[in-house]
Formats: structure tokens, sequence, C-alpha cells
């Protein structure tokens, strides 16, 4: 049955699609990058992000509790704790994981990343506590206030997560084009050895990269896990994971503008899906479009077509 | 570089994997597997079992309870065990039963329907106990309920409220109501104290719980004279509830009915605030979790769910049963497990003190014949369909915990 929809109910449809496609666009933008410069799909990138959901509980909730901070204010700490645990973290499993295994066949850096993703979901359990409250203080109630425009209500949390994506993809922009390093980037991602023969650190590069992948996870796992207020557990990650890697596969993997393509058009299905009454095609829905891109464009929507990063 | 087909597939393939051996399926109270509630027709399906069951040897009666004492659904199962405990330590210190003192043997379902299963197996045959108690989930007592049944020995489910767990057979029994009886009471608690009269629901399609309550609620809302304006569906698991919520909003409904288990309803709370749909919320006994405070925020505060019986009731029972089982482990029991635990293994102790032999089959018909028990959760018969014939404790969801609104005497509903 098809719901009806009043227009105000499609724009905020729309505004909700928006905000889970950003969150997608985070987490999709890790694997792509990574792609880009490592040909390595990183299997660990969707429990990085759910270190960064738990990382946002531990900042509000024990390591500041009995301090009463200003609720934005809160929230922009939680975030960049997320953050940089996150890029840490990220700087980690490549440094142990994925350096060693540099010249090893692809196939080994693809089990030795599925089995990366598993240590952390079991071994997270002895540190993380299974469904702790969810990573907000009942003080920052921000995210449940609604901001009106016109006869539009629209959830003041979903603009919150716009606004920051945003801004962090204004960042990540600038970075890739405007820098040194965003140029050493694209370079490497290029030609991995031609660009080593040129003089750029490619280790240098790699780690950069998984440090802004990962620290860009961590945002993405901050707000969703605020936002929504699910209980965490260390499969946190798992579904938006997968989700956000069809994200990157829909929008050619390895490629930036592709990934925040693909993210919003899986987040756009996934609410539609839902809008009109069908909840339960939810996940097939991102199933169906993965299928559907390796059989009719494996490269992805912008694959073949521009450069990749 | 570009994907080949051959790499992207079997990248897609190694997720596919992944997905299936995390066994993320979450503590659902039901498991899975089997059809929605089953028939309505109780008595259908309760003939006796051909097996004789067990017979107790020496002075030591054995009693078996199966409980997840590890897995999602440890909490419940933590508690069963406590609750169990306490009853059989009470009956033998007041002297056991003719000279004879009961055993309580635990064996872990680790939360799954398989390993409930085997550790039932083991209890019935190698234990040989005379009795079986428990599961909290219907999904692990079902096939507990199933080895109960073929070798005749009794069973009591603690928690199992999904219809069809007694029509396995006369040999199962249950300590709790069941989620016909919930889903008509809540109707008529919404109906006629809250005077609610256009409700949409959200219901869990992963659940059979849910599916089915979500079901009867909505008959008996409609039977009463009440408008169910909007159903709308999401799975356990899922994270993300404002495409539905908003939908909801659009319909403008004076209430929201939520049939799934607390791990939902908490974040279902919180987007219902943040989309703006400001009507009082209410469920079934699946959001018993203090989890579901903190989860909810303040968006839960103010709603409503049927439960077995709650720690502060004034009732003598229920009184010394948290004092009793405060002294014995510290703390008062987290959840209503702990007393339906309790009394379960009281159905058992008492039945045991009028049976003539000690066995499997005359426990049996004394089980049947528990009339007027008074239990932690209520003064109740065991009815013809296996059923306790109890009342529900609507408790109300307060800042700090949950607080007993209204109890709501037992009756039939007809579907």
């Amino acid at each position: 049955m098809l719901a009806t929809l009043s227009f105000e109910g499609l724009a905020q449809q729309f505004i909700y699609g928006i905000q889970l496609g950003a969150i997608y666009a985070l987490i999709a933008l890790g694997y792509t990058m990574v792609y880009g410069v490592l040909k390595l799909i990183n299997f660990a990138h969707g429990d990085v992000y759910m270190v960064g959901a738990y990382l946002a509980y531990y900042t509000c909730s024990v390591w500041l509790a009995g301090v009463a901070v200003e609720p934005h204010l809160m929230l922009v700490i939680m975030l960049l704790v997320s953050m940089c645990g996150c890029a840490l973290l990220g700087l980690l499993i490549e440094r142990i994981a994925y350096r060693p295994l540099r010249s090893a066949p692809r196939i080994s850096v693809l089990i030795t990343a599925i089995g990366v993703s598993l240590f952390i979901e079991y071994a997270g359990k002895l540190f993380f506590q299974t469904s702790p409250q969810p990573s907000i203080k009942e003080s920052v109630n921000v995210f449940k206030d609604q901001i009106h425009l016109g006869r539009l209500e629209i959830a003041q949390s979903a603009l919150i997560v716009l606004i920051t994506t945003v801004v962090l993809m204004c960042l990540l922009w600038y970075f890739v084009t405007r820098t040194a390093m965003g140029r050493a980037m694209r370079a490497v991602s290029h030609d991995f050895n031609t660009a080593a023969l040129m003089g750029i650190s490619v280790d240098k590069v790699i780690t950069i990269t998984f440090l802004i992948g990962s620290a860009l996870a961590g945002a993405g796992g901050m707000m969703q896990a605020t936002s929504v207020g699910t209980p965490l557990s260390t499969f946190y990650g798992l579904m938006p994971g997968v989700k956000a890697f069809v994200a990157a596969v829909l929008g050619g993997i390895g490629n930036i503008p592709g990934a925040v393509t693909g993210a919003m058009i899986m987040a756009m299905a996934e609410t539609a899906v839902k809008a009109f009454g069908y909840s339960n095609y939810t996940d097939a829905v991102a199933f169906i479009i993965l299928i559907g891109i390796l059989l009719l464009r494996p490269g992805g929507l912008f694959g073949a077509v521009t450069e990749k990063v | 570089m570009k994907m080949t087909r051959i790499t992207s597939l079997w990248i897609s393939a190694v997720f596919g994997l992944m997905i299936l051996g995390c066994g993320c399926g979450g503590g659902s109270k039901d498991g899975s597997s089997n059809e929605g509630t089953g028939g309505g027709t109780a008595l259908k399906g309760r003939e006796l079992p051909t097996e004789p069951g067990n017979s107790a040897e020496g002075d030591t009666i054995k009693i078996g309870m199966i409980a997840s004492l590890n897995g999602e659904q440890q909490p419940w199962g933590v508690d069963s065990q406590k609750g169990g405990q306490l009853a059989v330590d009470e009956f033998n210190a007041a002297g056991g039963v003719n000279g004879k003192k009961v055993e309580l043997i635990v064996e872990d379902t680790n939360s799954k329907p398989e390993q409930s299963k085997t550790a039932t197996e083991k209890l019935v045959g190698e234990d040989k106990v005379l009795a079986v108690v428990g599961e909290v989930s219907s999904g692990n007592t079902l096939p507990a309920a199933k080895v109960c049944q073929e070798v005749g020995v009794p069973i009591v489910a603690v928690g199992a409220t999904r219809i069809d767990v007694t029509q396995q057979g006369g040999a199962v029994f249950r300590a709790c109501f069941t989620d016909d009886f919930q889903g008509a009471a809540m109707a008529k608690f919404a109906y006629e104290d809250l005077k609610l009269r256009n409700v949409a629901m959200l219901t869990d399609k992963k659940l059979p719980y849910s599916t089915g309550l979500s079901d009867v609620f909505r008959k008996a809302f409609e039977s009463m004279g009440g408008k169910i304006v909007d159903e709308e569906f999401y799975e356990s698991g899922n994270i993300d509830f404002k495409p539905q919520l908003s939908n909801i909003k659009s319909k403008n409904p004076d209430g929201l009915f939520c049939s799934g288990y607390f791990t939902e309803v908490g974040p279902i709370a919180r987007q219902k605030e943040a989309v703006g749909l400001n009507v009082p919320m209410f469920g079934g006994d699946g959001w018993d979790s203090t989890q579901l405070l903190s989860s909810g925020g303040s968006g839960i505060i103010g709603g409503y769910f049927a439960n077995h019986y709650h720690n502060s009731e004034k009732r003598p029972e229920v009184q010394e049963f948290v004092k009793n089982f405060q002294a014995k482990y510290g703390a008062p029991p987290a959840t209503a497990m702990g007393a339906l635990a309790y009394d379960a293994t009281k159905i058992v102790l008492e039945a045991l003190k009028r049976v003539k032999e000690y066995n499997s089959k005359e426990l049996l018909t004394e089980i049947a014949n528990t009339k007027g028990f008074h239990g932690v959760s209520g003064t109740f018969d065991i009815g013809p369909d296996g059923n306790a014939q109890k009342p529900i404790l609507v408790l109300q969801v307060q800042k700090n915990g949950f607080v007993p609104v209204k109890q709501i005497p037992f009756f039939v509903f007809q579907k």
C-alpha cells in the first residue's frame, strides 16, 4: 500500500534521507580513499565507525559525566574525541595489519582486513560493554527540538548532522585539491610506483589517508549514535559499513564525489522505501542496488570517467 | 583502477558471509522461527504425553531449569536462576516434602534455541529430573517444550508469552500471561483509561512476538470502537525510524502502540520527539528493561507498558520476595523474570506437596490442578490451556523508573 504523502511529508522525508546519506557518505569516503591509494577494501572501516560511536558515549557519559559542560560545547568535544580516537585507531590498523603486507598479494591483504574487522568486533567486547546507554546525556537536548520553516517541521538533529557533514566535506575537498599532501595523495592513487619514484613518501600518504578516512568515520559514528539513540554493541558498525561500502561501489570506488553521490542515492532509496510503507525491504534495497551496479556498471557511476583519488 | 566484475562479486560475497557470520540478530525475547501467534482455540493440541517421564529415587527430588546464563538474554537468564534457586532454598529450609529435599539443576541455553534443546535433553535424559522450569523467551522455550512433551516431563515456562507455547502439548505450562491477553488488556487500557480513539502502531516485522501482539491489539482496539489510523513496520536492528514516524505524524494519531522490544522502542521514543510527534506511547512486556530510560531519553517518559508485577507493589508476596532476594543476592531483581522464575519453580514445588508418588506423571497432573496459587506475580490458577490466568500490571515510565498505575484483571478476549 502506498502511503499517501503530502508535500510537506515528502519534503521531510527528503531531509531525513539526506541526513542518513550524510552519515553513509562519511563512512563511504574512508572506503573510497583507502581504495584509491592502496587498492584495498578496508573491511575494518565499519568497525572504526563503531569505535567512534563508543568514544562519543564514553566522553559524555563516563569521562565527562561529572563535568557541567554546555550542551553544544559537549557535542563539539564528543565529535573531536571521536574523530581523534578513530584517526589513531585507523593509524594503528594500517601500521600493524596492512603495512607488513604492502607487497603481499592483494587477496592476503583483503583477508587480513576481514581478520581485523572480526578482531575489533569480538575483542571489542572485552572493553566495550554491550548496550550502554547511547552516547548522549539528557542535558544535551539539542537533538530533540524541531525547526519550523513555514509549514515544514524539521528535526534539529537532521540540520546539525547535515551542517557538520558539509563542513567536514569542504575541509576534505580543500585538503585534496589545494594542498601539497592532497596532490601527493592524488598522485599515489593515480600511479603508486611512479609517485614513489617522483619522491613522494608513499607511506606517509597512506598514513594520512587512513587518518582522514577513519576520522570521518568517527564523526559519522558520533553523530549517528547521538541522534538516533540506539544502544551500542560491537556490531554497531556492521550494517552501516556494508551500506557505505555499497555506496562507494555505486559511486565508483576510489572516487570521492562518487562516494558522496552513491551515499545519497543509497540513503534516498532506503528512506523512500520506508516512507512508502515497505520498510521490511530497507536492507534488501541496498543489496539490490549493489547487485544491479555490479551487473550493469561494475566500475560504478563515475568509475570510468573522472580522475580517481 | 577499475574494479573487475569478479573482484567486486568476490568482495560482496565476503561481506555477505560476514553479515551471516556475526550472528548479530540481537537479543530477541522470542528468538525467531515459527509462524505468528498460532491459533486462538487454546485447548487444541494439548494431548497428554504418552511416555511416563522420570521418577525420583532416594531422598533427593531433582528439578531442572533451563536459563540463558550467557548470550544476549543473560539479564533474564541470571534473574531466572536466582529466582528459581531462591524458591528451592526456601522450600528445603521449610523441611522439603516428606523428608525429601529438592535439588535444582540449572543448564545454560546460551540464549539459543538449539542449545535450549540439548540442555533440556540432558536434564530429562541424564539427570532424570521430574520437571523442568524455563525458559524466558518463547523462541528458546519451544524446542524445550517439544522435548518435554515427548518424554512426558512437565515444563513450566517462565516468560514465554507467545500463544502457541502451551499448545505444544499437555506437559507444557507457563507462569506468565499470553500475548492474546496482554494485547487485549493494553487495548482496553488505551481505550478506557487513556481515552485514545485514533492509535497508530509500530511493529517489529522480525519478531513473531511483536507481530502477534500488534494483531491482537488491533482486533481488540477496533472491537471497542477505536480506530487504527496507521501501522508502520521496522525490523529489530534498524536504527533510523524517522521516515516511519514522520508518516505516522501525518495521520495525526492520539497515541502510538509499540509492540517491539526496548532495544528499538527507546530509539523510537527519542526519534518520535525529534520529528515532533507528541503523543503517548504504550506497549507490551518487551519494554521491561531500565535500558529503556536511557535510550528513550525524555521521549519515553509518560509511556505505559504491560508487565507481570513490580518490585514496589505493596502485596506481602512481593515485599517478602524482594526482601529475601535482596538478602540472598545483595540486590533486588533487575527484571520481572526473577519473580516469574520464582513463581514457576514454586508452582512445581507446591505440586510436589500434593503428589502421592514422586514421578513426572503425577507431578504433571498436579501442576495442571494448580488453583489459587499465591505467587509474587499475583494469585492465579493454571487454566485448562496451561496458561496462568493472572492480571496485568500497567506500568508508567517515569524519570527514575517504572511506576505501577493500574492492574487489569484477567479476562478472555474473543478474537
